[in-house]
């Protein structure tokens, strides 16, 4: 399996790389382009208006975002405690779900993907979290968390094990642990998909030619499995930086803003402070954070990548 | 976002409904009010099918305003639409309902909402013109809507109804301040409710102990309480509640002479110190948990694991559904400086760009009638803001609402003028909560949080 | 697998299913509570007497059928649109050479980066202008496609064998039909995890719905629930009946959808 070399000619699909006639090159670019139109339209219409209209919105202040401010909502975005503070509490938050999610949805996945009896069972279990709804999780965890009337603490009495204000002492790890717990099944499936694209070829030769199971997994299934990571790692990343829902639901962003996440600070600043100005401006710096992410991520794993 | 409305806050309260640039979109708000297929509505769908909606009764002009303006798809042939808290679909309210589309020959659609969500739902309504006629708030948006320009002004309907009604002199004062913007009316008072100390009688009785009526008592009482895994009182996660302490110390959020926030500063860090005090000194309170609600207190007492809250009616039901053998006592807050308790409940205005402000009006007058907040009164125990409503034996014959309505002579709204600075929601939520619970929750020195919340709070008011 | 390998594997995935399992659990407790038992301060785990009428209560107080049909009507339609569009644009970006291929694809990307609720407010502008508001195109038009299908499909149909489409090229297929035929065959499991999670995404959206519908009829579940709760306090025992409703559909598609993922891509054409 030759590596890709990073001349541009080895992006060309493998197919086509012997003699090439222009034609052919335009003949695809023509295909392309006719197969991506409806797209295009559709982001240009639904996502690409809009998001000019909020770039506009951010130079302007005021409850109707209708006084013209220039620069001064971005000015005001550094100059921000509290904006500095939910970012911070965003980044540790993304960065703890993220390897999380990818150590603990691989290991469940090659746990499942064994030929195991009942790994039918054990695959729609561990998806549970993940289809039922936000509300009744953050109220099972409240009573699971809460230091006075929880389970959790009442178990721990029950053995004499000391007890914990779960949701005031270390908060943020508090809600990175469910976040984990309704996410793992997520990424196991995506990589169970990604294993299940793997050949069986490969690890017959392997056995073949004499590697053991930790070889198998290095050599073959982590080389293999690079998309599937990739993408996993990148929509772990940006719903990291994007997460809502555990602040909205269990902590409201307490206590004292520790777990204030960008987004439900964004949130609370256009839908409860009204100022659109500044939250389309803040918006639209997690924009860039992400993109520039997303882009470090995809070089990466584009170097990865394994042609077949 | 649509940048129409340049903001132009009435003056001088002329209703210029009729006359709004008709730079906005005016969509059809859905399809015609048939037959709802199911479900509450339709009772009085059918009702207003057959009750002579059908025969397209013209519309009454309401008196001397301004006829409604019937342009615009209102595909309804007459559709009102009102936004509605998802709780207060009282059976009272329908029945005024369907008066009113009886007499008007017109469908009131009932839209309900959780309050966050109405918020969503208005403040996007508001960026397209889109608006309902008439709308129920949970308290405070009717001012900060006046403000940005989104509400009608009702002056010259209550200069025309006013004496009629009995507004504003059969309404608590408090109530009437609330909803005025520049001296002129903007929303009336719909609900009033107060917070008061709920207790548990049969921990009372145990311990030998009576209500607290001062500070100190509340601490040596607290303490009589507390043992094992009962504390004698619960503070609440939510920063509103550190209010009845803050207003018995007479404090204010904003006193717009001098721009300053939280002051006189000395009794505000006192107040403030009280509550951590009895949360980190004396024990008598457990540390709050951060959520997203405010009935953490309520379910201590009612799992008979907290001896005393202080909150409003709202925590009744609850703690009669959950607990009907709790023996609840309720009394009035114990004095600081002075008695206060914090004051809320809902209004109901009409925005600024309704389609039908004549007949929104017309259901406003109908809606707060002296009968129907009785209704209310006797078929979901809720508070009222009438002067005369307190008369009622409805009111006085039941020792609980009896307690409460005593307690609105003395509640008082601790936002009062903040609507002003255009910053109500970070001032007296956002910073306000991070140093309330900063307090509270994690032990941060009093003096401190209340330093960076002023600090933070005189910055955005400066813009 | 050697015994000890085997027994640790069951017991790991027995506790970690044992974990994930109780939400499921407990959310049908809750819904065969009394108000009483939701609301009481410690945690009720098992109902006194199961109050199966919780569930009618939900159709009797509201339009709870409609909500179902609206629900599945938007988050089966947005699922079809999905797998129509999704694949078809991800094979691009993994297969052809083109001009502008890396930025587009980028730009594509960056469609995740915003939150919902940012382009609210112009969306709704938008479907407002249209005469949309309140109908089931503005609630599917806007999410017919996304980032994230686009890129999984992207990432997935990568590993397809370029011989595979060079070999329909060579036949003389059409450019769709070699799509068709040969890479949609190969990409199953891709496409049975993009079906799923689309429709769970899109079965749970709130927001959107909430602002797009403007009656009580067209509301979909989530934003249906809404309803049955007081000013002050949730009424878990209808929330959560309503939620074991909603459960019901999810299972469903993942039972269905979890064939695929099991099994392995057949090479044709390549051993």
């Amino acid at each position: 399996m030759p590596l890709k070399t990073r001349d541009r000619s080895a992006r060309f699909p493998r197919g086509l790389r012997r003699s090439r006639p222009l034609t052919l090159k335009a003949r695809q670019a023509r295909t392309a382009y006719l197969f991506l139109l409806p797209a295009l339209v559709f982001f240009a219409v639904f996502f690409y208006m809009p998001i000019a209209d909020i770039v506009n919105t951010s130079m302007h202040s005021g409850p109707q975002a209708d006084e013209f401010n220039g620069l001064g909502n971005y000015v005001d975005a550094f100059d921000d405690p509290a904006a500095r503070n939910s970012f911070v509490v965003t980044l540790l938050f993304a960065a703890g779900t993220t390897v999380g999610a990818i150590v603990l949805g691989l290991g469940l996945a090659l746990l499942v993907n064994r030929p195991l009896r009942g790994r039918t069972v054990f695959r729609l279990a561990l998806l549970v979290p993940y289809l039922t709804s936000v509300a009744v999780v953050g109220l099972l965890w409240r009573n699971i968390l809460d230091p006075q009337l929880g389970i959790l603490n009442r178990l721990l009495k029950e053995f004499d094990l000391p007890t914990q204000q779960w949701l005031n002492t270390d908060p943020l790890v508090t809600i990175i642990v469910i976040t984990l717990w309704q996410i793992a099944g997520y990424t196991m499936i995506l990589f169970l998909a990604g294993l299940q694209g793997i050949p069986e070829v490969y690890y017959e030769a392997a056995y073949i030619d004499g590697a053991n199971s930790r070889q198998r997994f290095w050599r073959i299934t982590v080389p293999l499995l690079a998309p599937t990571t990739l993408f996993v790692t990148v929509m772990a990343v940006i719903s990291g930086l994007q997460a809502f829902g555990q602040a909205y639901i269990i902590t409201n962003g307490g206590p004292a803003d520790s777990t204030d996440l960008y987004v439900f600070h964004v949130f609370n600043v256009a839908f409860r402070s009204r100022d659109f100005g500044y939250s389309s401006a803040l918006s639209v710096l997690l924009l860039i954070v992400i993109m520039v992410f997303t882009a470090v991520q995809l070089r990466a794993g584009r170097r990865r990548e394994v042609q077949y | 976002m649509s940048r129409n409305g340049s903001r132009n806050t009435p003056h001088n309260g002329s209703r210029a409904p009729a006359s709004q640039p008709a730079t906005d979109p005016d969509p059809d708000p859905g399809p015609a009010a048939g037959p709802a297929p199911g479900g509450a509505l339709s009772r009085r769908r059918m009702l207003a099918l057959t009750g002579g909606a059908a025969a397209a009764v013209p519309l009454a002009g309401c008196g001397s305003g301004a006829p409604d303006d019937e342009g615009g798809g209102d595909g309804g042939g007459g559709t009102v639409t009102v936004y509605w808290n998802a709780g207060h679909d009282y059976a009272a309210y329908q029945k005024v309902i369907d008066a009113f589309e009886k007499k008007h020959g017109v469908t009131v659609r009932m839209q309900k909402y959780q309050w966050p969500d109405m918020r969503t739902r208005i403040l996007t309504d508001f960026s397209s013109g889109n608006v309902p006629d008439l709308m129920e708030e949970p308290g405070g948006w009717t001012q900060e809507f006046a403000l940005s320009g989104d509400v009608l002004s009702l002056q010259d309907y209550l200069d025309r109804d006013g004496a009629e009604m009995g507004y504003p002199d059969d309404w608590q004062e408090a109530a009437v301040r609330h909803n005025a913007h520049r001296g002129k009316a903007y929303g009336i008072q719909l609900h009033q409710t107060c917070s008061l100390l709920l207790y548990n009688k049969a921990m009372f009785r145990k311990a030998r102990v009576e209500p607290p009526t001062t500070w100190d008592e509340v601490v040596s009482v607290g303490k009589r309480l507390t043992g094992g895994d009962v504390h004698g009182i619960a503070l609440n996660q939510d920063q509103s509640y550190a209010w009845p302490w803050l207003l018995q110390n007479d404090v204010r959020l904003y006193n717009p002479d001098g721009q300053e926030l939280l002051t006189p500063r000395a009794a505000a860090l006192e107040a403030l110190q009280f509550q951590a005090d009895l949360v980190h000194k004396h024990k008598v309170s457990p540390v709050p948990t951060p959520g997203t609600d405010y009935s953490g207190p309520q379910k201590l007492l009612s799992a008979e694991r907290a001896a005393m809250i202080v909150s409003g009616p709202w925590d009744l039901e609850p703690i009669e559904k959950s607990s009907p053998d709790l023996e609840l006592g309720v009394a009035q807050v114990p004095k600081g400086k002075k008695q206060s308790t914090i004051l809320a409940g809902t209004s109901v205005f009409i925005p600024k760009k309704a389609k039908h402000p004549d007949l929104a009006w017309d259901l406003i007058k109908r809606l707060t009638e002296l009968r129907t907040e009785v209704a209310v009164t006797r078929d979901e125990g809720m508070l009222m803001p009438r002067k005369s409503w307190m008369k009622e034996p409805v009111v006085q014959d039941d020792p609980l609402t009896k307690a409460f309505a005593k307690g609105l002579t003395y509640a008082e709204d601790p936002y009062l003028d903040l609507y002003v600075t255009g910053k109500y929601g970070e001032l007296s939520i956002d910073l306000f909560r991070t140093m309330y619970q900063g307090i509270v929750m994690e032990k941060k020195p009093v003096e401190k949080a209340y330093e960076q919340y002023v600090t933070a709070g005189r910055k955005l008011i400066k813009g | 697998m050697s015994r000890a390998v085997r027994v640790t594997v069951y017991a790991l995935l027995v506790l970690a299913s044992a974990l994930t399992i109780l939400p499921l659990l407990y959310m049908v407790a809750l819904s065969l509570q009394t108000e009483g038992e939701t609301l009481s301060g410690e945690a009720v785990l098992i109902p006194d007497s199961p109050q199966w009428g919780n569930y009618a209560t939900l159709f009797e107080e509201a339009p709870f059928a409609n909500f179902i049909v609206n629900s599945l009507v938007v988050a089966g339609g947005i699922t079809i649109a999905h797998l129509l569009f999704d694949p078809l644009v991800g094979y691009v970006f993994a297969k052809f050479d083109f001009p502008f291929r890396n930025t587009l694809f980028v730009a594509i990307l960056a469609t995740l980066m915003i939150p919902l609720f940012v382009r609210m407010i112009p969306l709704y502008v938008m479907m407002s202008n249209m005469g949309w508001l309140n109908s089931y195109q503005a609630l599917i038009m806007p999410f017919l496609m996304d980032g994230f299908g686009i890129f999984l499909m992207r990432q997935f149909i990568q590993p397809i064998p370029d011989d595979l489409i060079h070999a329909g090229r060579v036949d003389g297929a059409s450019e769709f039909t070699i799509y068709w035929r040969i890479v949609l065959p190969q990409a199953k499991p891709a496409l049975a995890v993009l079906g799923l999670f689309t429709f769970i995404f899109q079965w749970n959206e709130f927001l959107w719905p909430l602002v797009a519908t403007t009656t009580e009829e067209m509301r979909t579940i989530p934003v249906g629930l809404t309803l049955f709760n007081q000013e002050h306090f949730t009424l878990w025992h209808l929330t959560a009946a309503g939620s074991v409703i909603m459960f019901v559909p999810t299972a469903l598609i993942l039972i269905f959808s979890q064939r695929y993922f099991v099994r392995g891509i057949a090479l044709t054409g390549l051993k």
